[in-house]
C-alpha cells in the first residue's frame, strides 16, 4: 500500500544483558541498527574485533571446505536448484549447531589440510617430471651422473651445445689441445644437444677442462650421486606413491561429503555470531550501560517494546524519524511482486508516494500485451505455480515467480484477444490433418468472413488491424503517462505546492486529454475536434501564462511560458513510445506461426508427426525464451522511461534490519 | 509481368539487413560478455539479458520478410504480385532493413558499455538495460512503417 512510517529508536539497557537482548534483536528482526564510527562524548566503544575475526575466519574456511567439496564430490543438484529456497531449520536445533561448530571446524580445517596436501603434491609430481625429462638423456650411462674421476682418471659429464658424432667430436678435442689424451662415449644427442661423457688422465684434468670448456662443455644442472637409472626408477615410484596419497586424500575428503549439510548449517552460525559482534563494535558502552539506535516500523514498536521489556533491563524510547530514514514497503498480495522492480530502479525518496500497486498493475497489463499467446501464458501460471509448490523459494525468489505467474494471466487473456493459442496452432495442426482451410478467429475489421473460424468471437488480429491495435496501444500510453502525472499531481498537492500541482500537471494533463479528444474527433464526430481544440489551445495559453512564474522581468516569464511549449515534442516520442505493445505483440504471434508452419510442413505420416512434434517444441520454447525476454524487458522499461520520469525521483535507501542474515538456513519462525 | 521478383528481393532486403545489424550487435556484446563470464560466471542471467538486447532488429526484418511472403502469395505457390505492388513491397522493406542494421549495431555498442558496467556493480543492471533499449525505438519505428506498408500492398491498385 504505501511506505510504512518510520521511528527512531533508542534502547538502553545494562550490559548483562547485552548478549541476551542482541540475540532476541536478531532473531525477531525488527530493527535497523545505525552504526556510527565514532562514540559521543562520555561512551565508550568495546572491541569486538579479535572475536569477529575469529567467526569470519570460519565462515572463509566453510566456504573452502563447500568449494573443495564441490570440486572432490559435485552436489547433486538440477538446473532449477536455484529457485530452491534455505532450509528450514528448527530454532531449538541452533543449540546443537553452536554444540557441534568445534567439531565440524576440525573437519573443516582436515579437509582444508588434506586439500592443501594434495596441491603440494601435485607441484611435486611436476617438480620430478621435469627431472625425469632431464635424466631421460642420460638413460644408458651406468656411473653417476657426479662422478668426477677416479684416483688416475678424470671424468666429465656433460653436454655440449652442438651435435657431435663421435669422430667429429675427436677431432674437435684434438683441435683444441693436441696434447691431449682421452677416451670419449657420445650417450646421446638431440637437437643441438651433444650428452657426452670423456675420460682423462687425472694429470691433464686442466687441459681437457680447458679444452671441453672452450667447446661448451657444462655439467648438468642436478648431478646425482646415483646412476641415473636408479635415480629415474626412484622417481618414479615416489611420483606413484604422491597419486596415491593423492587418491587416499581425495577418497578421504570424499567421505566427508555427508558432512555438507552441517558445515553450511555451521557457516550460517557463525555468520549470526560474526554479525552480532560486528553490531557490538559499534555501539556506545558506558560502565554499566549501553545503547542501541536505529529505525524500526511504526507498526513494530509494540512489538518491540515488550521485547525488549521482557528479555532484559532496558529503557526504551521511540521519535520521529528525519527525512534519511530508511524506506520499508509493504504492499498487498496483487502489488507485493513488483516491489522487486521498483527497488530495482530505486527505492522511494522522501517526497515520493509508493507507486508499487500502479506499477504492478501496469506491469501485468503490458507485459501480457507484449506476450499475448494464451497458450505460454497458460505455461507460466503452470511453471511458476509448480515451482512455488515444490521448491518452497525464500521470498524474493518467490515474488519473482508470482510476478510472472501475474504476467502469465494477463497473457492468457491477451492472447485469448488476439486469437492466439501457441499462435495459430490448431488451427494449423487441424488443417494438417483435414486438409481443409479453418482460421483461428475472424479479426474485427472482417467480422462477415465466410471462412470456418474455431474461435466463436472475433479477435483484434495484430497482423491484419495493425493500425487498429497501434491506435489503442497508444490509448493505453496515454492512460499510463496520464497515471503518472497524476501521481505527480497528488505529490505536489501533499507538499502543499498548489501552483505546481494545478500548472505544471494539471494543464499538461488536460492539454493531453484535449488531444485525445480532438484524436477521437477525427475519427468520430467533428464536434469532438472542436471540443478537443478549444480545451488544448486553452491549457496552450495558460501554459504560456503560467510556466515562466519562477523567471525574472515580463520578458523572461513570456520566453520561459512560450519555451515550455516545446516539451509537447517529448510527450509525442513517449506516446509513440508505446507502438513498442503492438511490435512485441506481433512479434510473439508471427513467429509462433512461422514455427507452427515448419512443423505442419512433412504432411501427415508418422515420421511428419515425430517430425511436427519435435520442431513444435523447440519452435516454441525459442518463441518464448526470445520473446519473455523482449515483453519483460520493454515492460519495464515503459515503466522506468516513460512513466517514472513523470513522478518519482527515487534515491531512498532500503531498511535492512539486524537479523539473521543466513546463506543456508532459516529459522522456522514459531509465533 | 509481375513483381515477383521485387517482393522477394524486399523480403530478402528486409531479412539479411536486420540481420546483418542484429548479428554484429549481438556479437559485440557476446564477446565482451563472456570477458565478464570468464571472471564471474555468477552473472550469466543478466549478461544473457544484455547480450540478446540487439537481437530484436533481425526479429523485426524477418517478420517482414515473413510477412511480405505471406501476403505476396510466395509461401503458397501462387504469387499474384503486380509490378506496383512489388516495388511497394521492396520499397517498404528498405525501413526495418536499415533501420535494423545501423540501430542494431549502435545498440550492440550500447549494450557493450551495459555490460562494462553492470560487470563494476550488480546494481547498475537495470539502469544499463533500459539505457540500451532506448535505442530500440528507432529499430521498432521502422518496423512499424514497414509493417503498415506491407499489410496494406493487397489492397493496392494494379
Amino acid at each position: 500500500m504505501a511506505k510504512l512510517k518510520m521511528k527512531t529508536v533508542r534502547i538502553i539497557a545494562l550490559r548483562q544483558d547485552r548478549k541476551r537482548l542482541l540475540e532476541h534483536l536478531q532473531d525477531s528482526g525488527l530493527v535497523q541498527i545505525t552504526k556510527s564510527e565514532k562514540s559521543r562524548e562520555g561512551f565508550k566503544r568495546v572491541n569486538m574485533s579479535p572475536q569477529m575475526q575469529v567467526f569470519e575466519r570460519n565462515v572463509e574456511l566453510t566456504e573452502r571446505t563447500l568449494k573443495i567439496l564441490d570440486d572432490i564430490s559435485p552436489e547433486k543438484a538440477g538446473m532449477l536448484a536455484s529457485f530452491k529456497g534455505r532450509r528450514v531449520v528448527d530454532p531449538d536445533d541452533i543449540g546443537v549447531i553452536a554444540a557441534n561448530a568445534q567439531e565440524v571446524i576440525e573437519t573443516c580445517t582436515r579437509i582444508a589440510g588434506l586439500d592443501k596436501q594434495c596441491s603440494d603434491n601435485d607441484a611435486e609430481q611436476l617438480r620430478i617430471k621435469t627431472q625425469l625429462a632431464q635424466l631421460e638423456a642420460w638413460n644408458t650411462l651406468d656411473i653417476p651422473l657426479n662422478c668426477t674421476g677416479t684416483k688416475s682418471t678424470a671424468v666429465f659429464i656433460g653436454t655440449l651445445p652442438e651435435v657431435y658424432s663421435e669422430q667429429r667430436l675427436k677431432q674437435a678435442l684434438a683441435a683444441e689441445n693436441p696434447a691431449l689424451e682421452f677416451a670419449l662415449e657420445i650417450v646421446h644427442t638431440e637437437a643441438n644437444t651433444t650428452n657426452v661423457v670423456v675420460i682423462a688422465p687425472i694429470s691433464q684434468k686442466t687441459m681437457a677442462d680447458d679444452a671441453l670448456r672452450a667447446l661448451g662443455f657444462a655439467r648438468p644442472m642436478s648431478p646425482t650421486h646415483k646412476i641415473p637409472k636408479e635415480k629415474a626408477e626412484r622417481l618414479r615410484a615416489k611420483s606413484r606413491q604422491l597419486t596415491e596419497e593423492n587418491e587416499q586424500a581425495k577418497k578421504e575428503i570424499a567421505g566427508y561429503t555427508e558432512m555438507r549439510e552441517r558445515i553450511k548449517e555451521t557457516q550460517d552460525y557463525f555468520r549470526f555470531r560474526a554479525d552480532k559482534y560486528n553490531v557490538i563494535n559499534h555501539l556506545d558502552h558506558t560502565k554499566h550501560v549501553f545503547v542501541i539506535e536505529g529505525y524500526v516500523p511504526e507498526e513494530d514498536c509494540e512489538t518491540l517494546e515488550a521485547l525488549c521489556s521482557r528479555v532484559a533491563t532496558c529503557a526504551v524510547e521511540f521519535g520521529e524519524a528525519g527525512d534519511d530514514a530508511p524506506v520499508k514497503l509493504k504492499n498487498n498480495k496483487f502489488a507485493e511482486p513488483a516491489q522487486g522492480i521498483l527497488t530495482m530502479y530505486s527505492p522511494p525518496g522522501k517526497t515520493d508516494i509508493d507507486p508499487t500497486p500502479l506499477l504492478a498493475f501496469f506491469f501485468y497489463f503490458f507485459f501480457g500485451m507484449m506476450f499475448s499467446d494464451a497458450g505460454y501464458g497458460i505455461l507460466m501460471i503452470i511453471a511458476t505455480g509448480l515451482m512455488i509448490k515444490i521448491f518452497k523459494p525464500d521470498k524474493k525468489m518467490r515474488n519473482n515467480l508470482k510476478l510472472f505467474q501475474y504476467c502469465g494471466i494477463s497473457t492468457t487473456i491477451w492472447g485469448l484477444v488476439f486469437g492466439s493459442f501457441f499462435g495459430d496452432a490448431p488451427a494449423a495442426i487441424y488443417n494438417m490433418f483435414t486438409g481443409s482451410d479453418v482460421v483461428m478467429a475472424h479479426s474485427i475489421s472482417n467480422m462477415n468472413d465466410t471462412t470456418r473460424a474455431l474461435m466463436p468471437m472475433p479477435v483484434i488480429d495484430p497482423q491484419k488491424d495493425a493500425l487498429t491495435l497501434m491506435i489503442i496501444s497508444i490509448a493505453f500510453g496515454l492512460v499510463h503517462i496520464l497515471v503518472g502525472m497524476g501521481c505527480k499531481f497528488v505529490i505536489c498537492w501533499k507538499q502543499k505546492d498548489y501552483a505546481g500541482a494545478f500548472f505544471d500537471t494539471g494543464l499538461w494533463m488536460l492539454m493531453l486529454i484535449g488531444f485525445a479528444v480532438l484524436a477521437a474527433g477525427l475519427i468520430t464526430t467533428p464536434v469532438l475536434v472542436t471540443v478537443g481544440a478549444v480545451i488544448a489551445i486553452a491549457c496552450a495559453v495558460g501554459l504560456v501564462l503560467t510556466q515562466g512564474r519562477g523567471k525574472k522581468g515580463i520578458v523572461g516569464k513570456a520566453i520561459g511560458g512560450v519555451a515550455s511549449l516545446y516539451d509537447i515534442t517529448s510527450y509525442i516520442s513517449d506516446l509513440l513510445s508505446y507502438s513498442r505493445l503492438l511490435a512485441l505483440g506481433l512479434t510473439t504471434g508471427v513467429m509462433a506461426q512461422v514455427f507452427n508452419m515448419l512443423s505442419t510442413m512433412m504432411g501427415t505420416n508418422v515420421l511428419g508427426i515425430v517430425f511436427m512434434i519435435l520442431i513444435f517444441i523447440i519452435g516454441h520454447l525459442i518463441n518464448i525464451g526470445l520473446n519473455a525476454l523482449g515483453a519483460y524487458v520493454h515492460t519495464m522499461r515503459l515503466q522506468y522511461v516513460e512513466m517514472f520520469s513523470k513522478f518519482y525521483e527515487g534515491g531512498g535507501k532500503e531498511f535492512e534490519p539486524f537479523t539473521l542474515n543466513s546463506k543456508y538456513i532459516k529459522l522456522q519462525e514459531d509465533k | 509481368m509481375n513483381g515477383v521478383f521485387l517482393a522477394i528481393l524486399g523480403a530478402a532486403i528486409a531479412t539479411v539487413l536486420a540481420g546483418i545489424g542484429s548479428a554484429k550487435g549481438v556479437g559485440s556484446a557476446a564477446q565482451t560478455s563472456m570477458g565478464v563470464l570468464s571472471e564471474n560466471p555468477s552473472m550469466f542471467g543478466k549478461m544473457l539479458v544484455l547480450t540478446l538486447l540487439p537481437g530484436t532488429q533481425g526479429l523485426y526484418g524477418f517478420i517482414v520478410g515473413f510477412l511480405i511472403l505471406v501476403s505476396s502469395g510466395v509461401l503458397s505457390g501462387a504469387p499474384t504480385v503486380t509490378m506496383a505492388q512489388g516495388f511497394a513491397y521492396a520499397g517498404a522493406s528498405l525501413a526495418i532493413g536499415f533501420g535494423g542494421l545501423f540501430s542494431g549495431i549502435a545498440q550492440g555498442k550500447a549494450a557493450v558499455s551495459g555490460i562494462a558496467m553492470t560487470a563494476k556493480d550488480e546494481k547498475n543492471f537495470s539502469k544499463g538495460m533500459v539505457s540500451v533499449t532506448l535505442v530500440e525505438i528507432y529499430a521498432l519505428l521502422a518496423f512499424i512503417v514497414s509493417l503498415l506498408v506491407v499489410i496494406q500492398v493487397p489492397n493496392f491498385a494494379a
